[in-house]
């Protein structure tokens, strides 16, 4: 580690002014689960930190007017794990947000780590960015500058990282309203409980009247820099109503948008496109199911 | 919990004429055997132990190490002006710096004729994290800091990290300028076995099996760090070291010898040690530098390895590479078995030639093979520095051999049980010599193997196999101490002093580092000389006061240290009884001890007080009989009456071998490879237990070191020896979550005959079987053989695939995949680069 001078701001607009006025060795740090990894290995090396911990706006989250869910970038794991136990119980889906939340790491980590601090880290085995993708998620940031609505998957560069400018913070992460999908479900696999995931895949589906495939989202994390929409996969659930073949088929379609065989040349690609396949179809076989309670419950 | 079943009823005939008399003390409440909670849990659960890092001496300066970034160069100079100038700083230095000042170390362990070891590279870099340079600042960051700026000019060198490689003459040579009494090149140094007719078994054998075997390597990842702190008296011209090491002994001597200095000038001092498992059994690296900079600046250095440093220069097991067959009769007798070792030491190591040696000879065990032919190459590789861990050597042997066993029992069509059962020893009578050399004084093997697959539901599951799960055996039998080839000695020694208000203090130089040390010794000293348990302590180890002994590894501590304080508690004893028996007038034959007295055979509640006893021996001499010296001490050493090799490899090196009978069931996901073990029996036979609590810990932990070693970790390098995983977040240890209840635990115990309390080694009978157990019951559950370690759900995974695609019934991981370029079949076998003229070990 590296010397550094510390500022706890009570508010954004502060928060704002510190990096501004720090410059280019200022950085944020939220849960520092990633950061101060980083800083004890001098790897990252900021002068100043700007903590995000006394800026209560950043905290929580809240249904609005219109039914979406917003999410406080300095919200922890634990926290949002623990949803059903507080004032704002999420709903339908959004239950599969808390449940992300809660299966991840380990729980020191949980009850440090926040949602804007993985979404920033950007990195691609990080679950909450595999799912802001996958659900299609707006995010607010501030700046010198004012404040921006990003779609997640402009958020995340291809080639890596985000296309946060110096001295922006995320504030908010917003989710669709209910009616935007009706069922969705996130799947990963890692070696190790505590491990970030080696392939991580979403299905989120919104069924029609007729009960078929209105409109499907099928994401796959882990793999590339940035999380990867397989459309093909998704544009193939459309219309239908998936069957057990159809999920093993679809998933198989998945890899092949993902990471084609031929890009698969070392034992650790040949592994992801496998899992990608299984995942895949494991994910949207429970979002189906799901969708279905949904709607026969409504 | 463990379950201890009857004692073995048939392991003492004839031997039990070379038992000693057990005494028996009146009392009758005896400790040992009971599992007394550890009297170190305390300090350990509160987190008021005092680790290495937790040492503050006044006035200490910090040191960190530079080390290289590079796996093989030729290194032209280091430049350490730039460094010298940062603030706080107040020393820095590099290999030339002590060329010529300290000496290479090394050559004893290994049977070197000279060092190979130096505090730092000087002209050559030999693999990725060795010390290139150090710096001494006022703070850990200062000196972080100034090894930034510290120039190094090197010109970048071929790269072998494969062993095999090794035995290419024309390979990148790693070691230069040292002369091999039994190797050459980039070969070290070679092994080798020959007892009976191992040709003459292959040729009437009804059944050979044949495989090559990889090993992998393992970290030690002993949680607290390696590190020390040295102190050097200017005044005095002592030397004081704290060090997180598991021989304070070996430290000393040769420290000492490095820095030319006498050995009472060097005092090792040991804080609680979190574990070392093999991985600190000798002298490093940054206790030379950390000496010599206190030695320089004459202030306290305290020089504390990071993780990424102890991985990459720490020492790891040794890999392995086995060109393994085993031979049998129709009726499942193996009457021999063959194998030739490629056994990678990476690119220097103390102890890992040692390895080969004894983990393949005691590999032998639990099966009196009468046929065997072993050759090893012992290589350097631009690797890690390998060394001792948990089992040394035997989880390799075991890993190739009780595979083979399940591959003969398919061929022959027997049950792998049975055909287990049919070979392990299990003589007419005790003491019994294996072809091997080993003697056997006791055993329960047989029966810790059908315990085991009962437990574990061997034969309903055999029967009825489920989809997708199997089972697993593997049997081992482990030393219990020993005898090293390079190291004609096996002793621990204990010194026992009653003091003065009757309390009793244990003085040893056998670190305790797991093992429960005060809490095992005081159940004996309590049982030996009738004092309470809570009166005993023991020391910390302390060169300077302590008596010589060896340190801690190899299973020891109960067998060879609790012999020695056992001797020295009852040579206490002798005194203490007769002091008394001169006060009360008694005829010594007459009293005993108890309840922290000696007293009247029959009347407990009688007699004189240790505390009394203690005060006349200190403060009342006259009432001392006459000519009786007055002094309270007593010391013991135990030697344990083992073997030297043999020229041909055989020999008994360990006073007593521990049994161990594993049972695995496994699940596999044949959607994601993921290999679950869902069961998992143990049956051990560790002689008789001093106290089942610690003895079921070292299971459990031998275990947890078992299944990392087959199901996760390994040092993943790439073609320029870069170290991948050198962080607990990559390396994969097993947690916590991924292990099985371990409620199927028990003991069988065949209490040694040699060892006078009867216990056997405890701390690696857990490691030994478990790669070979998972690896049978992955081949039950899927038809897919490993022979390469780990089994990774990745490996798994692509293996089913492939064997699916092949339409295979069984398959071979890696050894059947089509980018597999190592050889495949026997035919293409490589053969030993020894000649079979000469004595190797002569
Ligand atoms: C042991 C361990 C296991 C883990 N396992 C998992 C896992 O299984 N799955 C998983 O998804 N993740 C896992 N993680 C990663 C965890 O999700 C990340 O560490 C995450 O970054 C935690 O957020 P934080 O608030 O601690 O981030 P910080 O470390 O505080 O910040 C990370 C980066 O984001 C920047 N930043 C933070 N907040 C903002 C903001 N609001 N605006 C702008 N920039 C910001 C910081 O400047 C920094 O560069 C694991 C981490 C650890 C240590």
């Amino acid at each position: 580690m590296k010397p550094f001078s510390f500022h706890s701001p009570r508010g954004l607009g502060e928060a704002v002014d510190l990096l501004e006025r720090h410059g280019p060795g200022a950085q944020v740090i939220a849960g520092g689960q990633t950061l101060l990894l980083a800083m004890k290995e001098r790897l990252a090396r900021p002068s100043a930190l700007v903590s995000l911990a006394e800026v209560a706006d950043l905290r929580g989250w809240r249904y609005t007017d219109s039914g979406a869910l917003e999410i406080g970038a300095a919200t922890t794991y634990a926290a949002l794990a623990e949803a059903e136990l507080t004032g704002v119980p999420l709903r339908g889906w959004h239950t599969e947000i808390a449940a992300v939340a809660g299966d991840l790491a380990d729980r020191p980590v949980r009850t440090m780590g926040t949602i804007g601090g993985a979404l920033c880290a950007a990195d691609p085995r990080f679950d909450m960015v595999t799912l802001v993708v996958a659900l299609d998620a707006e995010l607010d940031t501030v700046g010198a500058g004012g404040g921006r609505t990003i779609r997640a998957a402009e958020f995340f560069d291809p080639v890596g990282g985000t296309v946060l400018r110096p001295g922006e913070i995320l504030t908010t992460v917003r989710f669709r309203p209910q009616d935007g999908f009706s069922g969705v479900a996130f799947e990963k696999f890692r070696y190790r409980v505590f491990d970030a995931a080696l392939v991580s895949a979403v299905c989120a589906l919104r069924l029609g009247a007729d009960g078929a495939v209105a409109d499907a989202r099928v994401t796959v994390g882990a793999v590339h820099p940035a999380p990867v929409l397989a459309t093909t996969a998704a544009d193939r659930l459309v219309g239908g109503t998936p069957t057990a073949v159809d999920t093993v088929e679809i998933g198989l379609v998945a890899a092949d948008e993902v990471l084609p065989a031929e890009q698969a040349t070392t034992s650790v690609r040949r592994y992801q496109r496998e899992l990608i396949g299984v995942l895949v179809g494991r994910a949207i076989a429970r979002s189906h199911e799901r969708a279905h309670t949904t709607t026969a419950g409504s | 919990m463990t379950e201890t079943l009857p004692t073995a009823p048939p392991t003492r005939p004839r031997a039990e004429r070379h038992a000693p008399e057990r005494r028996e003390t009146g009392s009758g409440n005896k400790l040992v055997g009971r599992s007394v909670p550890r009297t170190e849990d305390l300090a350990l659960l509160t987190g008021t132990a005092r680790f290495i890092d937790d040492i503050r001496l006044p006035g200490m300066l910090y040191a960190k190490i530079l080390r290289s970034t590079t796996a093989h160069a030729r290194l032209n100079g280091v430049d350490l002006s730039k460094a010298l100038q940062q603030p706080g700083v107040r020393g820095a230095i590099c290999g030339q710096d002590l060329l010529g000042k300290v000496k290479p170390w090394g050559d004893m362990m290994q049977d070197l004729l000279v060092g190979d070891h130096f505090p730092f590279a000087t002209d050559k870099i030999l693999y990725e994290g060795q010390e290139i340079a150090a710096v001494v600042a006022d703070s850990k960051y200062a000196a972080l800091d100034a090894l930034e700026v510290i120039e190094v000019d090197y010109d970048e060198l071929p790269v072998l990290v494969d062993p095999e490689g090794a035995l290419d003459p024309e390979s990148p040579l790693i070691q230069e300028g040292i002369n091999y009494e039994f190797g050459e090149g980039n070969i070290f140094d070679r092994y080798r076995v020959r007892v009976g007719d191992a040709a003459a078994a292959a040729a009437d054998a009804d059944v050979v099996v044949r495989q090559r075997f990889v090993s992998n390597r393992q970290a030690g990842a002993a949680l607290d760090p390696h590190g020390c702190v040295a102190s050097y008296d200017s005044f005095t011209g002592v030397l004081t070291i704290y060090s997180s090491t598991q021989s304070i002994f070996m430290v000393r001597d040769v420290l000492a010898d490095t820095l030319q200095i006498p050995r009472n000038r060097v005092r090792v001092v040991i804080p609680e040690v979190g574990a070392g498992f093999g991985s600190k059994a000798q002298m490093f690296a940054h206790e030379v530098i950390a000496s010599v900079l206190s030695m320089q600046l004459g202030r306290p250095v305290h020089l504390v390895l990071g993780r990424g440093e102890i991985f990459r220069a720490g020492t790891a097991r040794t890999g392995q590479v086995r060109y393994a067959e085993m031979y049998l009769k129709r009726d499942g007798e193996i009457t021999g078995y063959r194998d030739y070792i490629v056994h990678d030491c990476g690119a220097q190591s103390l102890w890992g030639n040692q390895v080969v040696h004894i983990g393949t000879n005691v590999g032998m065990l639990p099966y009196p093979i009468p046929n065997i032919h072993i050759d090893a190459d012992v290589v350097h590789t631009n690797t890690a520095p390998a060394g001792p861990l948990r089992g040394f050597g035997i989880p390799e042997t075991i890993w190739a051999k009780e595979q083979l066993v399940d591959m003969a029992a398919e061929r022959l069509g027997m049950d792998p049980l049975d055909l287990r059962a049919r070979n392990v020893v299990q003589p007419e009578s005790f003491p019994y010599r294996t072809p091997m050399g080993q003697v056997i004084d006791s055993t329960s093997i047989d029966r810790c193997l059908q315990t085991c697959a009962e437990a574990i539901g061997w034969r309903e599951k055999k029967a009825r196999p489920e989809p997708n799960e199997g089972v697993g055996l593997a049997v081992s039998m482990k030393y219990t101490s020993c005898r090293h080839p390079s190291l004609d000695t096996d002793l621990s020694a204990v010194r026992v002093r009653l003091e003065t208000d009757g309390t009793v203090t244990i003085f040893s130089s056998d670190v305790s580092h797991g093992q429960g040390h005060a809490t095992f010794l005081a159940q004996i000293v309590s049982d030996v000389l009738g004092v309470g348990f809570e009166k005993v302590a023991l020391a910390p180890p302390d060169s300077a006061t302590a008596p010589f002994g060896l340190g801690t590894y190899a299973s020891r501590a109960a067998a060879v240290l609790g012999t020695a304080c056992r001797q020295a508690a009852e040579r206490l004893r002798e005194k203490v009884v007769a002091i008394a028996a001169h006060v009360l007038e008694a005829n010594p034959e007459d009293l005993d001890t108890g309840n922290d007295r000696v007293h009247v055979r029959g009347l407990p509640d009688t007699g004189l007080y240790l505390e009394n006893l203690a005060g006349y021996a200190a403060y009342r001499t006259h009432q001392l009989p006459p000519g009786f010296e007055p002094t309270l001490e007593a010391v013991a050493t135990y030697d344990t009456p083992t073997e030297r090799e043999a020229p041909d490899g055989s020999g008994n090196f360990s006073v007593t071998y521990s049994g161990a009978a594993h049972a695995a069931h496994v699940r596999v996901d044949p959607d994601t490879g993921r290999i679950t073990v869902i069961d998992y029996a143990m049956a051990h036979d560790t002689g008789t237990v001093i106290n089942p609590l610690i003895v079921e810990g070292q299971h459990q932990g031998g275990f947890l070191m078992g299944i990392g070693m087959a199901l996760g970790e390994d040092y993943v390098y790439d073609d320029q020896g870069r170290l991948l995983n050198a962080s607990f977040k990559d390396y994969q240890a097993p947690y916590a979550t991924e292990l099985p209840e371990l409620t199927k635990m028990f003991e069988i115990p065949a209490p040694s005959v040699n060892i006078p309390g009867g216990q056997k080694g405890a701390g690696e009978s857990g490691t030994g079987p478990v790669p070979a157990a998972i690896g049978n019951a992955v081949y039950d559950a899927t038809g897919v053989r490993f022979t390469a370690l780990p089994i990774t759900p990745d490996r798994m995974l692509l293996a089913l695939r492939e064997k699916e695609r092949r339409g295979l019934d069984s398959f071979r991981y890696p050894d059947d995949m089509p980018d597999f370029t190592s050889p495949r079949t026997p035919d293409e076998w490589p053969t030993p680069t020894g000649s079979d003229e000469g004595d190797l070990l002569l």
